[in-house]
């Protein structure tokens, strides 16, 4: 299998993955084509630059300050803003006030000196500190060991180890934006599995570390943080579902054609000289499951979106959309049953109803 | 030049979506940020035609502006606070980016000549004796002041509300901005500030107080150990600016 994998790639190092491509995993389960090229370690982005479908993000600069400086601010005085959200929401005792920063063992021991707080945090409980601060995790993934950074992991509540994740997106009156919320705990949910799998290498019980993850943001547009509590148990589970299936990626592969490749041919500079042309064509043999949400996840969003909307598929609408027009084949199709120029087929009469419906109120809104 | 431009033109767009979001620090930190630009092109502008005029020098040395105000907090500090110290009760605008080579250049001075300056500004030792990053502290400090333990970031963030409650209660006219300074400090401390009204310094105090009762014997013996093991391990240099990353191994704690 792995021959296979490292054939599908190329004669490149794999690509490890980071906190929010893992997170990405759970984003889309259902898109074989994200799964394989995930699990042969494939370079999504230099791939999608080269078939002319650069993905559109990048933070902005702007938006990369704006982080930084609230991430500080939540942090500055020895976390003395999070002790108060910590002390609020999750009743943190007075005396649990202790702080380490483990970078400053210097980079290059982040990771085993993390191991050791750790460890010695399980093991001994109440002389632990409470916060620990540039902790740097790892995860296996399909053979791969990515390095994971949480803003925070706060331990002591309760004897548990609460991983804490620090956006800058705002919560206006006890609301935030929804995707961004579910991104978050995306991406934190990746962080709990690192830490649950840290504690149970060292023998202890990975479930000590809590479900529940303590998101901070600011509140109101003004820059005083506000923390809430979110059950990331949905996430694992979709999390541990992909992962465990990107170990197992043997039946998508084995669906492949013989001899395919998403090698990109890099010259000693590590451009891609094979032709545009047939790495997507190779790119197109894998079945994509597109829906906007990739937009804001996966490198191959452009390519895909293109793709869907050449095909006419309903996948570009969402899934929501995608789930309620099931059967229907392509947006075509759900026009011409709405306008009544199609007959539906059996099974199709509901919808066909409902598409009827939606274009009768449109006309008569817009007429 | 262009670069500079175009970010000078982002920078002010970016400005008004902030003021027009009412993101008031954030339009600040934004204004601030436009204004190095500007400055920047002025001194650009002016490097292509005229000799670059000769920064005006100070009143007060940073080094010493700096140590006025960690005098004032009596404890290690970031620079973040030290500006705020330094703007609140002395009207000085520092700026974060003057620190970057302080601490370098207050090493080099005293490798090369120890102990000719009446003091240093120095790093804290964390406890594994390595410089903890971001903080600043004063040479003729008691040992045990310069290093820290698990407990110290919250034993001297609450020993400098105390401290700047005490100085701001000393003023016959409380400078406005340290109000605001005590308040933010307040607010993460229990019963120190009612919601978001300004801060009575001796309610703070008193709050901060109360609270330290709780850490202070825990953070003292540990402060003590670390600085023993400094004193016993590393030569006056490293006990000042801390021992270089590979030093710090030795007799760690764990
Ligand atoms: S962008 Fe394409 S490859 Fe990526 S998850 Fe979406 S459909 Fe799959």
């Amino acid at each position: 299998m792995r021959g296979r994998l490292d054939e599908l790639r190329g004669p490149v190092p794999p690509r490890a993955h980071d906190a929010r491509a893992i997170a990405a995993l759970a984003a889309n389960p259902g898109c074989a084509r994200r799964a394989v090229l995930d699990a042969a370690g494939v370079d999504k982005d230099l791939t999608a630059r080269h078939v002319g479908f650069p993905a559109p993000f990048g933070q902005s600069q702007f938006a990369i300050t704006r982080g930084n400086v609230f991430e500080a601010l939540v942090k500055e005085n020895g976390c003395a803003e999070l002790l108060r959200l910590l002390r609020e929401l999750l009743g943190l005792p007075i005396a649990q006030v202790g702080y380490q920063d483990v970078e400053s063992v210097g980079s290059h021991l982040r990771h085993s000196h993390t191991r050791a707080l750790i460890d010695r945090a399980a093991r001994e409980g109440d002389d632990a500190a409470v916060f620990y601060d540039h902790p740097l995790l790892s995860l296996r993934i399909a053979g791969q060991t990515s390095y994971l950074e949480p803003d925070v992991v706060a331990f002591q509540v309760g004897g548990r180890f609460h991983i804490v994740e620090i956006k800058s997106f705002a919560v206006i009156d006890g609301q935030a934006e929804p995707e961004k919320v579910a991104a978050a705990a995306r991406q934190a949910a990746v962080y709990v599995l690192a830490l649950r799998a840290l504690l149970a290498d060292l023998g202890h019980d990975p479930e000590r570390v809590s479900h529940d993850v303590v998101l901070v943001c600011p509140e109101n547009f003004a820059n005083r943080p506000v923390a809430t509590l979110v059950d990331v148990r949905r996430q694992l589970a979709v999390l541990r579902r992909q992962l465990d299936r990107m170990t197992r990626v043997d039946h998508l592969v084995e669906e492949l054609p013989p001899g395919i490749t998403f090698d990109l041919a890099p010259d000693s500079e590590g451009t891609p000289t094979r032709p545009a042309r047939e790495v997507a064509g190779a790119l197109r043999q894998v079945p994509a499951r597109y829906a906007p949400d990739c937009l804001s996840t996966c490198d191959m969003c452009m390519f895909c979106r293109d793709e869907a909307r050449c095909g006419g598929s309903t996948d570009q609408l969402g899934r929501q959309v995608r789930d309620q027009l099931g059967g229907v084949l392509g947006v075509d199709e759900a026009l011409a049953l709405a306008e009544g120029a199609a007959e539906p087929a059996e099974g199709q009469e509901e919808i066909a109803q409902l598409l009827r419906l939606a274009h009768r109120l449109r006309e008569e809104c817009l007429g | 030049m262009d670069a500079l431009e175009r970010r000078i033109a982002d920078l002010r767009a970016e400005v008004r979506r902030a003021v027009k979001a009412r993101e008031h620090s954030l339009a600040r930190s934004l204004r601030g940020e436009l204004r190095r630009m500007e400055h920047e092109w002025d001194r650009a502008v002016g490097a292509e035609e005229l000799p670059a005029p000769e920064p005006e020098a100070p009143l007060l040395p940073i080094r010493e502006q700096v140590h006025q105000a960690l005098a004032l907090l009596g404890v290690p500090a970031a620079p973040k606070l030290i500006v705020a110290v330094n703007d609140a009760f002395f009207s000085r605008a520092l700026r974060g980016s003057q620190f970057t080579s302080l601490r370098r250049d207050e090493e080099r001075s005293f490798r090369s000549d120890p102990y000719a300056r009446p003091y240093y500004l120095c790093s804290a030792l964390t406890d594994r004796l390595s410089p903890a990053r971001g903080l600043l502290a004063v040479s003729t400090w008691a040992p045990e002041l310069r290093v820290l333990g698990p407990l110290s970031p919250r034993v001297d963030f609450l020993t400098s509300a105390v401290r700047v409650a005490e100085h701001l209660a000393r003023l016959p006219e409380p400078p406005p901005g340290a109000v605001r300074l005590l308040t933010r400090m307040a607010q993460n401390i229990p019963g120190a500030a009612e919601g978001f009204a300004p801060a009575d310094p001796v309610t703070a105090i008193r709050a901060a107080r109360a609270e330290l009762e709780v850490h202070r014997a825990a953070d003292a013996a540990q402060r003590a150990e670390v600085a023993a093991r400094a004193g016993r391990l590393l030569p006056d240099v490293e006990r000042l600016f801390g021992a270089a990353a590979l030093g710090a191994l030795r007799g760690a704690a764990c």
